[in-house]
Order: C-alpha cells, then sequence, then structure tokens
C-alpha cells in the first residue's frame, strides 16, 4: 500500500539503516533492477501472457531488446534509444510509465539505476534463485581468528564490509541453552548445564551438540516445524471439523528425523513412497504428507469441487515447502512474477491428480500400518517374551517333572462335580424406591409400579443349604412388561448394576462378605462387572448395552470366604446410574459348591477337545490350571507371559488406518481449469515439472516419484536452498531470504547469499545430511556471539540481518509450555503415540459447534499421561487450536505455513500467568526448589532461577526475588486459606509433607520465574 | 542526494520493509513508540507489520464516515422472501413450479438436486409497510418494522459459494477457502485501535438453541497471514469473557500488582544488561493485561445499566450469551470505542419445518438488534458505528421437501438480503430488487451487491481505500477483494 503522506515518516527511520546495506557498486540485474520491473512493470509486461500489454515483455531477455518497428524497448548500452526510458521520464499521463492509475511510480534513483544498467550492456540474468547453486569460494576477512567454520568467514566478510564487528561470544551456558532449545525444543537442566560447564576440553560444545542431537527429543522438535509445513491436525477442518487419525504419520516424521533419515530420502518418501520400486507399508505410510489437507463431509458440496481444491492444496504445500515458489498464482492465469504458466500449474497439478479419493468424506486410500516408533518397541517385547517362555518352561518341568503336568492338572479339574445352583425367592424383597416387587412362577422377581430415578433391592435370602455358602448367580430375564420387553425399567432398556452388596449376619453381627471375583456373560465397554463389586456407587457399575441388545444376562459373584451355613444372608441390588436404569426381573441362586468358583470361560474350555480351543481359551485354561496347582513363581510368570503377549499383539492392532497417497488404476486426464474453477475444463496436459526448469526424463514416467527425484536432483536450483534457509530461519529467527516461503522474483533479497549457496551445496554434499548441517551451525562463531543488543546495531540493523550478534527471539508456544513441564519436572518423557488432551478452556469446542451427533465437549481427562505429555502430540483441532499455542502465533494448521509470526501480546501474559497448567506447573517447580534447591531460601530462589533461565541470578536479581518471597510467605502465613487456593489448582494434589504457606511462597515466585520474558526467550 | 544513492535508499527500504505494503501503514506504526526510549520502531514494524499498539490510531485514506462496525452475522442463512424481500408476486405463483427459465441451469445442492419438482411458496407470514419511508418488512420481526427508518436493506446481494462453510468463509475472508485475514482482521490491520484497554477486534459468539445448527470456526475471525495480533478476540459469555483473564488463584489486585511489579522489574534488569526491546515491549504488555483484567469486568458487567436498557433490549439481556445480552455488550464495546465487533448468531439454517423454525429465531435475535440500533441512535452513535445484518446467503423460493405448510428452503446464493444502519448509510432506503420469483437479481450489472462490493464498502465508510489496504505475502499484494469489489454508492448517506 502507497500513502505517500507517510513516507517521510519511515525515510527518516529508515534512512540510519541504509549505510549498513549500501554495499552494491557495481549493478547486479538480479538484486538491483529486477525488483523494479517485478514490482513496477512486470503486471503487463511480464510473463502472464493475458495480462500483457502492446506484446511487451520486460522478463526476457531477447523480447525486451527485440527490435519493434524500428525501435527498441532496451537497446543495450544505448539508453537514450530505449523507449523504456523514456516512458520512465515522460511527463504526459498518457505517455508516463508505469500509468498513474496503477498506483505505481518509480522513483529518479530507480529511473538513473535503470538508465546506468542499459548503458551497461543490460546484462539479463536469471533470478538467482533459479541458477542451481555452486560452492562459492570461502570469502577473505581481516579478523582471522574469530572464525570457526566457513559459515563465519561469510558472516565476517560482510560484517566487515559494513565496518562492523561481531560479537564477543555468549557465555557457555547461553550457549548450551540456546543449542539445547534449538535442537529439542527444551532447556538444559541443571545437571546438563553443570556437565559442560565442568567439561573444560576443547570439544565439549561439540559433544554436547552430539548429545543433543542424540536425544530422541530432538526428533519431536524438528517435527514440530514439520507439522505447520505439513498442515497436519488431528481433525477435518472444513464445517464441524471432526476427528481423523492421522497421528501415526506424525510418529513417522518424529522417527524420521531421529534417525536422521537423508532429507531427500525423507522427501522422496513423503512425495512417492508408495511408487518407490521397493516400497514398504512405512514408506507409504510417509507419503501421508499430501493427505493432511483438510477433508470436507458437508452433505451438499460438489464431490469434483472439493477433491480440486485438495489437488490444489497438495500443489501449494509442495511447490511451498520444497520450491519456496508460489505457484498459487499461477491457478488462474500465468503467475505475474515468476515465470510458471497456468499450464505449468496444472503440470503439477497432475502428479497428485491421480488418488483415488473421492472431494465429498474424501479419506480413503487409507492404509493401516504400524508407527515406526513402535517397530522398536515389537522387539523389545518379542524379546522379553522369548525371555519369559524360557522361565515358564524351565519352572514347569521343575514342578512337574515333565510339559504334561498341565494335561494332568486339567483331568484333575474336570473331575470335580459341576455345581448345582439352588434358585429360590428371597424370604423378603424391599424396593427402597417404592416399587412393588413380586415373585413369579419361574422363582424370579418382577418390579412394577412407582419407576424412581436411582433403585436399591434389598433383599432377604431363604436358607435353602446345609453347606455354606460359595457364591451368588444374578440373572437378569427379560419381561414384556418392561421397556420394549427388555430386561430393565430404564429410558432406553438399558440397565446399570452400580454395586451387588452382600452381607451375612451370625450372631446378631453384621459381616460384609468379600466377593473375590465377579463373572458375566455380557459386558458393556467401560461398564464392566467388575464396576459391581468395586464397593463404589454413582454412575459406574455393570451394563449390557440393553438399548441395542436385548438378552437374558447371567452373572455370578464367588465369595472369597464360604459364608458360614446358618448365616442369615442379605443381597443390596444397587441402581444409581440414574435415568430408572434399573433391572426389572432377576432370579438368584446359590451354590455352595466348591466347583462354583470355576469361571464361566473356563468351564466352557474345558468343555472343549484340546484341538478346538482357541488360543485365548488355551492360555486361560493353562493360566487357570497352573492358579489352582501350580507354585508362585510358576503363577507370576505364566501372568507375566500373558500380559506381554497381549501388550504385543495390541500393539499391533491398535494402530488407525491412516491416509496415504495412491495412483488409482488408469489415469485420471487433467485439464487447464479456467479460471482455476473445477467446473471449466480446457486443455489437456499431461505430468510435469514447470517448463522454465526443463522437463523430466523421458526414460521414466512423469508420476511423483519422478518429480521427488527432480526435487532432490542435482539440477534443482530451490531445494537445498529452500530447505537450509528453513533451518536457518528456525536458529536465528530470520532466513537468510527472509520470505522463506518465496524464493521467487518476488522475494526478500538474500542477507548473504553466498552463504545460502554454501550451506546448501554443503548440505546436498553431506548426502543431505540434517544433523550434520544443524551441527555445522550450531558450531559456528556466528551462532555462539552473545545476543546482547546495542542500541546503535539496534537502531542500524533492527532485525540482525547482519549477524552482528547471536540469535535472540522470543521462544514458540509449544517451547514454552515444554519448558514450564521440564521446569516443574512434570513432563512426560514417552515418544509418539495418539494425540492427548491437556488443560483446555471449558466449552470451547461446543461454542462454536453444538449439533448433536456432530460435536463434543474437549474430554477434560485427569490423567499425566494426557496432561504432560510434550506440545507436538496436543489434540489439533483446527476450527479451534489449541489456545495456549494459538496466543502464541500457532497457525489454525488449514493450510501450509512455512514462517509464523511472531507477536508480542497482553493475551500472552494471561496465558503464562493464569492457565491452570503453568500455575500449576509453578508449584511442582516451587517443590522441587524446597526439596531440590538447597536449605537456604537463597539458594532455592537461585535453583528456581536457573532452572528456568539457565543462569544465575545476579545479587540484584536475587534479592528482588527474596523480598517477593518473604513477602509472599507472610501473606500465606496470615491467610492460610489463599495458599490453599494456590497449591489446589492443577490436576494434581499438592505435597502434604510442605508447609503450605511456604510452599505457596515459593510457588507465588516460580510463577513469576515462568512469566520472566527471559523464560519464554532464547537469547 | 545524489539520485543512486536516493535510488538505494529506497531499494533498501523496500528489501527491509518489506517493499510497498509494510512501509506504508507500518511507517505509522513507527510513529508511535512506547515510552521508553530505547525502544525502537523499526523493530516492530518489522515483527509485526502494520498495526498498533493499543490506543493507537491508525491513518485513514479519507474521512470515514464510520469509526467503528457492529457485524450482526446470521449464520446459516434467513430466508429473504420470509424477512426483508417483499414479494407480493408470490401470492399468484405459490404452489407453482419454479421454471427453467428462470432457475437458469442453476446449480443446486446436494440436498435438492434430486428433486423432481420445485414449487414455489410465499412467505409464511405477512409483511408490514412500516415506518415514514415505508419498508416492508416481515411480522415475523416486529422490532425490526420499528428502525424501517434507520435500516438501508440491499435485496440484491449474491455470491458465489453455495454450501456454508465455503460460503461464510468466503463472506468473512473475501475467499472461499481457508488461509485469508479476516474482515475485522483487516480492519485492525488498517486502523489500529482507539482502546488502551481493550482489543481492536472483538468476537461475540450468541448462545444457540437450533439444535441442527451449523458450526462456526475460528478462521472466520483470523488473521490469516496478517500477524496473528489481527486477529479476533473472543468475549465469552461463559467462564472466563476472555480466555484465561481472570487469576484461577483469586488473587485481588494488590496481589497481582505486586506480582507484575516484581515481573517489571526483574524484566527490566534484564533488558538493561541485554537490550532487547522486545523486553520493553513485553512489560508494556503486562501492564496492558492488568488494565484489561479491570476494564473486562466493568464492560461485561450490566449492573450499571438502568432498567430502561433491559426495556429496551428485552429481558434476555440479562442472560449472558443471548443475542439481546450480546447486542447490548456490542453496544457497550462500541463506547469503548472498539474498531470491530463482530457477533455471530448461528441456526437459521432450516431445510426442513421452516415456517416452524424461522420465527423462533426470528425471536431470538429481532429485539436485540433492533434495540441497537435504537439504542445507539439515542446515544448519538449511531451516525458514527456502522451495524451490518444479515447471513451468508439466501434460501430458495421454492420448497425443500414438505408439503404446502411444512417445508424447508435450500440454499439460495444468486440474490438474497441483508440490511445495514448506520455511519454513512442512507437509512429507510432500499437497494437493488430481484425477480417475481425472488430467485435473480434484476439488473444484475448495476445494482447486483457482491460480497466483494460488500467488503468494499463497508471499508470504504471506515475511510479505507479498499485497492489501497494491502498486504505483501507470497510475492503478492494481497486484499481483502482480491482483485474485485466496487463501493455501492447508492446505499451511501
Amino acid at each position: 500500500m502507497r500513502c505517500p503522506s507517510l513516507l517521510s515518516v519511515s525515510a527518516t527511520v529508515v534512512l540510519s539503516v541504509v549505510p549498513t546495506l549500501l554495499i552494491a557498486q557495481e549493478i547486479d540485474y538480479a538484486r538491483d533492477i529486477q525488483p523494479i520491473l517485478s514490482e513496477n512493470c512486470y503486471q503487463c509486461h511480464g510473463p502472464d501472457r493475458k495480462a500483457r500489454k502492446a506484446k511487451l515483455r520486460l522478463d526476457v531477455r531477447e523480447m525486451a531488446t527485440a527490435e519493434r518497428d524500428g525501435f527498441h524497448a532496451i537497446l543495450p548500452g544505448k539508453p537514450e534509444e530505449s523507449i523504456v526510458i523514456e516512458r520512465l521520464l515522460s511527463s504526459d499521463p498518457e505517455e508516463v510509465m508505469p500509468p498513474p492509475k496503477s498506483g505505481n511510480k518509480l522513483q529518479r534513483g530507480e529511473i538513473a539505476l535503470i538508465r546506468k544498467w542499459i548503458t551497461e550492456g543490460a546484462d539479463f540474468s536469471r533470478h538467482w534463485a533459479f541458477i542451481p547453486p555452486k560452492r562459492p569460494s570461502v570469502p577473505k576477512t581481516t579478523r582471522t581468528s574469530w572464525s570457526r567454520s566457513a559459515i563465519d568467514h561469510f558472516v565476517l566478510s560482510r560484517l566487515e564490509q559494513e565496518g562492523l564487528a561481531p560479537s564477543p561470544e555468549a557465555d557457555r551456558a547461553t550457549w548450551l541453552r540456546r543449542a539445547s532449545f534449538d535442537l529439542t525444543g527444551l532447556p538444559p537442566t541443571s545437571a546438563e548445564l553443570d556437565a559442560f560447564l565442568a567439561d573444560q576440553s576443547p570439544s565439549a560444545h561439540a559433544k554436547a551438540a552430539e548429545r543433543l542431537l542424540a536425544s530422541p527429543s530432538y526428533g519431536e522438535h524438528m517435527a514440530r516445524y514439520w507439522l505447520d509445513a505439513a498442515r497436519y491436525a488431528d481433525t477435518n477442518g472444513y464445517q464441524y471439523d471432526r476427528n481423523r487419525d492421522q497421528w501415526v504419520w506424525r510418529d513417522w516424521v518424529i522417527h524420521a528425523f531421529n534417525t536422521n533419515m537423508s532429507f531427500d530420502r525423507f522427501t522422496i518418501e513423503q512425495i512417492a513412497g508408495d511408487l518407490l520400486p521397493d516400497a514398504t507399508d512405512q514408506t507409504r505410510l510417509a507419503t501421508g504428507f499430501n493427505r493432511n489437507h483438510p477433508i470436507t463431509i458437508e452433505g451438499g458440496v460438489i464431490d469434483e469441487e472439493y477433491r480440486t481444491e485438495y489437488v490444489v492444496d497438495r500443489v501449494v504445500t509442495t511447490s511451498t515447502v520444497w520450491m519456496g515458489l508460489t505457484m498459487i498464482c499461477s491457478r488462474c492465469h500465468d503467475h505475474k512474477f515468476d515465470p510458471v504458466s497456468q499450464k505449468d500449474f496444472y503440470s503439477f497439478f497432475a502428479f497428485f491428480n491421480q488418488v483415488p479419493e473421492r472431494g465429498l468424506n474424501g479419506f480413503d486410500p487409507r492404509l493401516k500400518v504400524a508407527s515406526p516408533l513402535s517397530v522398536g518397541q515389537d522387539t523389545i517385547l518379542g524379546n522379553q517374551i522369548a525371555d519369559a517362555e524360557k522361565i515358564y518352561r524351565a519352572l514347569l518341568l521343575e514342578t512337574g517333572g515333565s510339559h504334561d503336568v498341565l494335561a494332568r492338572w486339567e483331568k484333575t479339574l474336570s473331575k470335580r462335580p459341576r455345581p448345582t445352583w439352588k434358585t429360590g425367592v428371597p424370604i423378603r424383597m424391599t424396593s427402597e424406591g417404592g416399587a412393588e416387587l413380586k415373585a413369579l412362577d419361574d422363582q424370579s422377581v418382577l418390579a412394577s409400579g412407582k419407576n424412581p430415578t436411582t433403585e436399591i433391592y434389598d433383599l432377604l435370602l431363604t436358607k435353602n443349604s446345609r453347606k455354606p455358602m460359595r457364591a451368588i448367580r444374578l440373572e437378569a430375564l427379560m419381561h414384556p412388561s418392561l421397556t420394549n420387553g427388555s430386561t430393565s425399567r430404564g429410558t432406553n432398556g438399558n440397565y446399570v448394576l452400580s454395586e451387588f452388596e452382600v452381607t451375612y449376619k451370625l450372631a446378631d453381627k453384621v459381616h460384609r462378605v468379600k466377593i473375590a471375583t465377579a463373572e458375566a456373560d455380557y459386558e458393556q465397554q467401560n461398564y464392566g462387572i467388575e464396576k459391581a463389586i468395586d464397593g463404589a456407587t454413582g454412575k459406574a457399575g455393570w451394563a449390557v448395552d440393553g438399548n441395542t441388545k436385548k438378552a437374558n444376562r447371567v452373572a455370578t459373584f464367588l465369595f472369597e470366604e464360604p459364608i458360614p451355613a446358618e448365616a442369615a444372608v442379605r443381597v443390596r441390588m444397587i441402581h444409581s446410574f440414574g435415568n430408572s436404569h434399573q433391572i426389572g426381573r432377576f432370579r438368584l441362586s446359590v451354590t455352595g459348591d466348591q466347583s462354583a468358583s470355576i469361571p464361566s470361560a473356563i468351564q466352557k474350555a474345558l468343555s472343549l477337545a484340546p484341538p478346538k480351543r482357541t488360543t485365548t481359551q488355551r492360555e486361560q485354561l493353562r493360566n487357570y490350571l497352573i492358579g489352582q496347582f501350580g507354585p508362585p513363581e510358576l503363577v507370576k510368570i505364566a501372568a507375566k507371559l500373558t500380559s506381554l503377549r497381549r501388550e504385543k499383539a495390541g500393539a499391533k492392532t491398535a494402530f488407525p488406518a491412516t491416509m496415504v497417497m495412491a495412483e488409482k488404476p488408469g489415469i485420471r486426464m487433467t485439464h487447464i481449469l479456467e479460471r482455476g474453477e473445477y467446473d471449466k475444463p480446457g486443455e489437456i496436459v499431461g505430468a510435469n515439472i514447470p517448463s522454465f526448469f526443463g522437463s523430466l526424463p523421458q526414460n521414466h514416467p512423469a508420476d511423483r516419484l519422478a518429480l521427488a527425484k527432480w526435487l532432490t536432483g542435482p539440477d534443482n536450483p530451490l531445494t537445498a536452498r529452500v530447505t537450509a534457509n528453513r533451518f536457518w530461519q528456525q536458529l536465528f529467527g530470520l532466513g537468510i531470504v527472509k520470505s522463506s516461503e518465496d524464493f521467487g522474483r518476488q522475494s526478500a533479497w538474500p542477507s548473504h547469499p553466498h552463504l545460502l549457496d554454501w550451506l546448501a551445496v554443503e548440505f546436498v554434499d553431506s548426502g543431505w545430511d540434517v544433523k550434520g548441517l544443524l551441527k555445522q551451525i550450531i558450531l559456528s562463531a556466528t551462532y555462539r556471539q552473545s545476543s546482547r543488543i546495542s542500541p546503535g546495531i539496534h537502531t542500524r540493523d533492527p532485525e540482525n540481518r547482519l549477524l552482528s550478534h547471536g540469535p535472540r527471539m522470543r521462544l514458540d508456544g509449544e517451547v514454552i509450555r515444554d519448558s514450564a513441564l521440564s521446569a516443574s519436572g512434570l513432563l512426560q518423557p514417552q515418544i509418539g503415540g495418539p494425540s492427548v488432551y491437556p488443560y483446555h478452556p471449558d466449552g470451547l469446542w461446543m461454542e462454536l459447534n453444538n449439533r448433536p451427533g456432530y460435536s463434543r465437549n474437549y474430554p477434560h481427562p485427569k490423567d499425566p499421561k494426557n496432561l504432560y505429555r510434550r506440545s507436538i502430540y496436543t489434540y489439533w483441532k483446527r476450527t479451534v487450536p489449541p489456545p495456549t499455542m494459538a496466543t502464541f502465533d500457532a497457525p489454525e494448521r488449514e493450510f501450509c505455513m512455512v514462517r509464523r509470526s511472531r507477536t508480542n501480546t497482553p493475551l500472552q501474559a494471561f496465558v503464562l500467568m493464569h492457565d491452570p497448567q503453568f500455575v500449576e506447573a509453578a508449584r511442582f517447580l516451587a517443590q522441587r526448589m524446597i526439596q531440590k534447591g538447597g536449605s537456604s531460601p537463597d539458594d532455592r530462589l537461585r535453583f528456581g532461577f536457573r532452572t528456568v533461565t539457565s543462569r544465575v541470578p545476579s545479587a540484584g536479581e536475587l534479592a528482588i526475588l527474596r523480598r517477593a518471597l518473604n513477602k509472599r510467605l507472610a501473606h500465606y502465613q496470615a491467610d492460610e486459606p489463599s495458599a490453599k487456593t494456590l497449591l489446589g489448582i492443577g490436576s494434581l494434589p499438592r505435597n502434604e509433607n510442605l508447609n503450605i504457606p511456604e510452599h505457596a511462597a515459593y510457588t507465588a515466585v516460580a510463577r513469576m520465574l515462568l512469566n520472566l520474558s527471559e523464560a519464554i526467550t532464547k537469547g | 542526494m545524489d539520485p543512486l544513492t536516493e535510488h538505494h535508499i529506497n531499494l533498501t527500504r523496500r528489501h527491509f520493509l518489506q517493499r510497498g505494503t509494510t512501509a506504508g501503514l507500518g511507517a505509522a506504526a513507527l510513529a508511535s513508540l512506547l515510552n521508553s526510549p530505547t525502544i525502537q520502531a523499526a523493530s516492530r514494524a518489522e515483527k509485526n507489520g502494520p498495526g498498533y499498539r493499543p490506543g493507537e490510531a491508525g491513518p485513514v485514506h479519507f474521512a470515514p464516515k464510520a469509526k467503528r462496525v457492529i457485524y450482526l452475522f446470521q449464520s446459516g442463512a434467513p430466508s429473504q422472501v420470509d424477512t426483508f424481500d417483499y414479494k407480493p408476486t408470490l401470492e399468484k405463483l405459490d404452489g407453482q413450479n419454479l421454471p427453467d427459465s428462470i432457475r437458469g441451469g442453476q446449480r443446486l445442492t446436494g440436498m435438492t438436486s434430486r428433486q423432481k419438482s420445485f414449487p414455489a411458496a410465499k412467505s409464511f407470514n405477512k409483511f408490514t409497510q412500516c415506518g415514514q419511508s415505508g419498508q416492508w418488512i416481515s411480522d415475523m420481526l416486529p422490532h425490526h418494522q420499528k428502525i424501517a427508518d434507520e435500516m438501508c436493506i440491499i435485496r440484491s446481494m449474491y455470491t458465489e459459494a453455495i454450501n456454508h462453510d465455503p460460503a461464510i468463509t468466503f463472506f468473512q475472508t473475501g475467499h472461499q477457502q481457508p488461509g485469508r485475514p479476516s474482515l475485522g482482521a483487516w480492519a485492525s490491520y488498517g486502523l489500529g485501535s482507539t482502546n488502551a484497554n481493550l482489543p481492536a477486534f472483538v468476537v461475540l459468539l450468541d448462545k444457540n438453541s437450533d439444535n441442527q445448527a451449523q458450526p462456526t470456526y475460528s478462521r472466520l475471525w483470523g488473521s490469516g497471514f496478517l500477524p496473528s495480533n489481527h486477529q479476533g478476540v473472543k468475549l465469552r459469555g461463559v467462564g472466563d469473557p476472555v480466555l484465561y483473564l481472570k487469576d484461577p488463584t483469586g488473587a485481588g489486585l494488590q496481589e497481582r500488582r505486586e506480582m507484575l511489579d516484581v515481573l517489571a522489574e526483574l524484566n527490566q534488569q534484564r533488558f538493561e544488561q541485554v537490550g532487547d526491546p522486545e523486553i520493553a515491549t513485553r512489560i508494556a504488555q503486562y501492564e496492558m493485561a492488568y488494565r484489561m483484567q479491570i476494564s473486562v469486568p466493568e464492560l461485561t458487567d450490566f449492573s450499571d445499566e438502568p432498567e430502561s436498557t433491559f426495556k429496551l433490549y428485552g429481558e434476555d439481556a440479562r442472560t449472558p450469551g443471548t443475542h439481546a445480552a450480546n447486542c447490548l455488550l456490542a453496544r457497550r464495546l462500541a463506547e469503548r470505542d472498539v474498531r470491530f465487533i463482530q457477533l455471530y448468531h448461528r441456526g437459521w439454517d432450516h431445510h426442513s419445518n421452516l415456517p416452524g423454525r424461522h420465527p423462533k429465531l426470528a425471536k431470538e435475535v429481532d429485539q436485540g438488534s433492533s434495540a441497537l440500533v435504537q439504542d445507539l441512535r439515542s446515544r448519538g452513535m449511531l451516525d458514527d458505528t456502522l451495524v451490518v445484518w444479515g447471513g451468508e446467503f439466501g434460501r430458495t423460493v421454492y420448497r425443500q421437501g414438505g408439503n404446502a405448510t411444512n417445508y424447508g428452503r435450500d440454499h439460495h446464493p444468486r440474490c438474497f438480503s441483508i440490511w445495514m444502519a448506520g455511519g454513512g448509510i442512507k437509512g429507510g432506503t432500499s437497494y437493488g430488487e430481484t425477480d417475481d420469483w425472488s430467485y435473480n437479481i434484476v439488473d444484475k450489472p448495476t445494482k447486483g451487491v457482491h460480497i466483494h462490493d460488500l467488503n468494499a464498502t463497508i471499508l470504504h465508510l471506515l475511510g479505507i481505500d479498499h485497492k489501497r489496504l494491502t498486504y505483501r505475502f507470497q510475492g503478492r499484494h494481497y486484499r481483502l477483494t482480491d482483485v474485485h469489489g466496487k463501493i455501492v454508492k447508492g446505499v451511501l448517506a
């Protein structure tokens, strides 16, 4: 936007920056001329055929210098005869270029520059980023002792040209903090700091870098950036934005970074892992990258419209991430600035247009693949099982003299008589809810009449056995008078038996019967029979899906100790779920037979001939026999085997199907879409790279694999530069090319073009070694500089593009949260797996979408496995991104993003001060300060400060903290309830061994620490 | 200065301030700095682009008619023939099949594309001519009938999108697919804020009562590629009005002040050591957070409102999250000079039983919307406050399913009605008309109002030339209206 009245304001500020950058003595077309032409002329005289005026094209030398009716737009060497200059200088509004209505106007200096360029011969070199990088020679510098690597020579050379000196090296703790954040996304621990500071060897930095690169946290941290680029999320975006399961792909990314997969392989697998000649499920999994885009489920949409959008999204994402090209600009017309025609766009589109997918509910193709992070886990479990089996066999042999011992035990067991159940109507029956209980002919009891929302049946059993009682059987029976003819009086035909309570009275003393085990022939998910004997009432209990499955049900309750025969036995069936979820008709039977204790599953297994038993039945029977007849150590190992086997089997089946790329049979024709619209197909095009860059080799089909190979091939000018630039941006806050998403003609001029080329070539020559590249940068003198900003340099180079000091920037939201968790000791180290649900304000999801069946509440779990995992695992809902992250500039993930903004807002203060995650983290940091920081307040404050900032506080800082601590302590001593409130925030209970006011006072100070600007800054 | 040096200055400026866009507006940000002299403007301009410190107004291209916007978005799309597009012609056409000549190959949604016939349904309720202007307004909206002379009804709105997600995204961001900044974010970016204690762009979500309501999405008030401090801040009717506004420990003002002072002291020491201006900004932002902790509860506490307020807005206004309460809140925000107040009411998407369900929705919003306009008028604020009311598209004149008395209406992008009132708007008028069937716009080339036209007009009223409010991203100067948009002069006062 051009506001002439404002330019004067900005000029005063900019002026001071100028000498810093005034380096060009010779004219460089790409740097000096092309930006002027691109900004002011290409709209009408550039690559876009349709927008071109007067058939004049100024971005290609042949056309710009061609003779036109005896004239030349540009005549090299002769500005006087170049019409361009005449038109630029014209004062006639009809003649002058650019036309006034365009709003563009060249400065006098710009015209002078063009003139000079024409005089010098009008050299049209290609845009620098479109020429493959060559390894530049490392420049010489005056200062010789500073540089540690080639990187530093480039940086220093530029600084010296500007008459600037680099900053002194940062102290070692600062470097370790910086490197730890950059390589793992976590601050160094005190122990890591101590170890590093104690290591005086010259290789201390290198060793620390290697340790960080080898940490599993490295892959998590690197993957996080990739998720922004890959627009990864746990929901589908669009409309109701419902759940998807794509996290196995995320595991793939973490694994790839941790195993330092070469970046070319990383590229090829994600773009075309399904097309590799040696494709595996893991390489197919990698292609999930291009399926991470939003997918619609909105009923009325036109299928093809959305399918087209998905393909466009892949073009945009792929071209941004690997090529730094804004190909989207050529969706509707030829690119205005870069050599990408509309035809090129659709040729590129054709690569991604072959997926057998739909627009509406377009989730297929999908593939069930194990997480690569579990592959190792699988091997570990396999080994553990093998070990356990060895012990088991040895013990079995030892116990029985032979392996046949199991068969012998089985014989013994099957000789036990089957239990006989004696059924009877209770001698006294009361419904506490006021229902009428009536015995039927079959000795069952039917409830009718008043139907309360909750119910307790209080029953006194008949004494009809002379044997001690060992078990009770409860049958829930259907009856026409009950809801839908079911077993229940509930609103929907289901019941929840909250508790089955058995007591007996002997000699006027009431005894509670302990139920050893309970069994049911059917259990609803999360409503197992064990919930009916857990001593708790409430919503939990035994339920049977009675609303969908109508059947009689039976449950058996086995006592730990037999009830003496003469006792009076009382049963209370408690139904406290609500909605009248009570059993409507039931029958009770009792038994004194020992064999009643044989669980029904075992009885079933016993009744089958051994070859007919399933694996599970064999295992159940074996474990039962061992439990009945074997020694304790055998029981233990058998149980362990079972659980290991279960874990291994579960690990394999636990993975959801991941959306992946595939090619449909036959070819889907790709058309140029007029104005980019799905229903305006034009000319048919084949898959190809933009013609400006050449074309794909003829000996291979033009598919995604060919594209991926071209992207990582020796002639590609962009991939290595764009990638190295993004890593640089990660570490320094800004890329060498600031517009890391755009390397085209409108991109920002690189601050250190030769350095970028050097990094790119070095990266490729190293075999695309990502860890290697990062290590080189981390160890450079440039990176090691202090990040102190002197007022002078800030005025001159506010963004530190010259790198006269080390990087300094606010941490990303994820890193801020992870750091607080780390400082508090709450951080859960588990790697990979499904997304988790940390703290989240109530109701955020439902206020945007509360349509029944299409919406859900945020789950709010309370377990540490959900609350304290690293933020990369936080459930990402695109229409409501996690608020803590979003407040710190995390994107919605609705589209590819390679550069986040970095704002500084009051809402961020609210998060750090009031999000329970941070308040609770402060409480646990306080606990660590008290327990591990030493005994004196100063030591504890020092410990806390250092944990958060990686440095020791100055005397002045310590004094401020001490004062704050004492003030808080006095406050909480006088007002213990407010201390308790503070210590009550969060899901974990406070440590009751700590003195309440003291714990609270340290918590208050820890909150201040976590809110320090320094706490959220990499400096 | 010799031309070459001058050229380099400009070249440098372009390279450093991202040529064009950020240089223009960014300059305004430079002009006003934090009190600390060490804070350099350039850094802020560079990092955050334009965008202003709280309480800092940006430049405008010409004298604005409206200082602020209150946008009452009716998500799900109200039916034009049952609200503001009075069609006596339908009395005769009722029940007749929509002729192909009228439909003209119109793309239908997947919901009615398989329907065999398209019988027209006249409005299920009566219309009344209201006010001195004599505008026809549905009896379903009795309170709207009272503000007929304030309203400019645009009956010739149209859009290209036919499904909710793309249509509402189009309305609010000028693009059907996610990724662009929202209207409010553009306004915040372009105009800055005039309140030091509240965000420039505030979002209010009405509680929804329709169990088939379409959802909403945070991208609708997102900042797209603009710096994220321009995204709308939700003021919620439940829990903390602003996320994490309240100290969960219940700390009082004094305790919070004490914490801030310690923080400021420590941050200041660090700032003196390392010279990072971001630290000074951080100190200032904590101060603003502190002020917001006072200003937001004051804002949302209606106890200082007289009884007459609740008489005007209705008793609903006492219940947080209702449309009436949010309209009242919108007025209180406007009083505090918040630039852009975006409200969403969901639930108008009635594919079945529209005659039964539309009146319920109308009742939810009618009094609040109308009261807001009246209230602004009586406070003398309507002259510089623009109120916009409408949904993402219209609904078909033909019935979807059902029978003559119980039917739905499908989505209809070809014509629909919205209204505007206040700052710079010609009240008591209507603009554009539809054919006898309320199916097509009459004289669309001159009287049709596309979403881009509406957005251009809203920006115009705020004093912004929509063609000049741009942001450079991916090498392009993006703007809200893409390469389209014309000011709808006919609605301007």
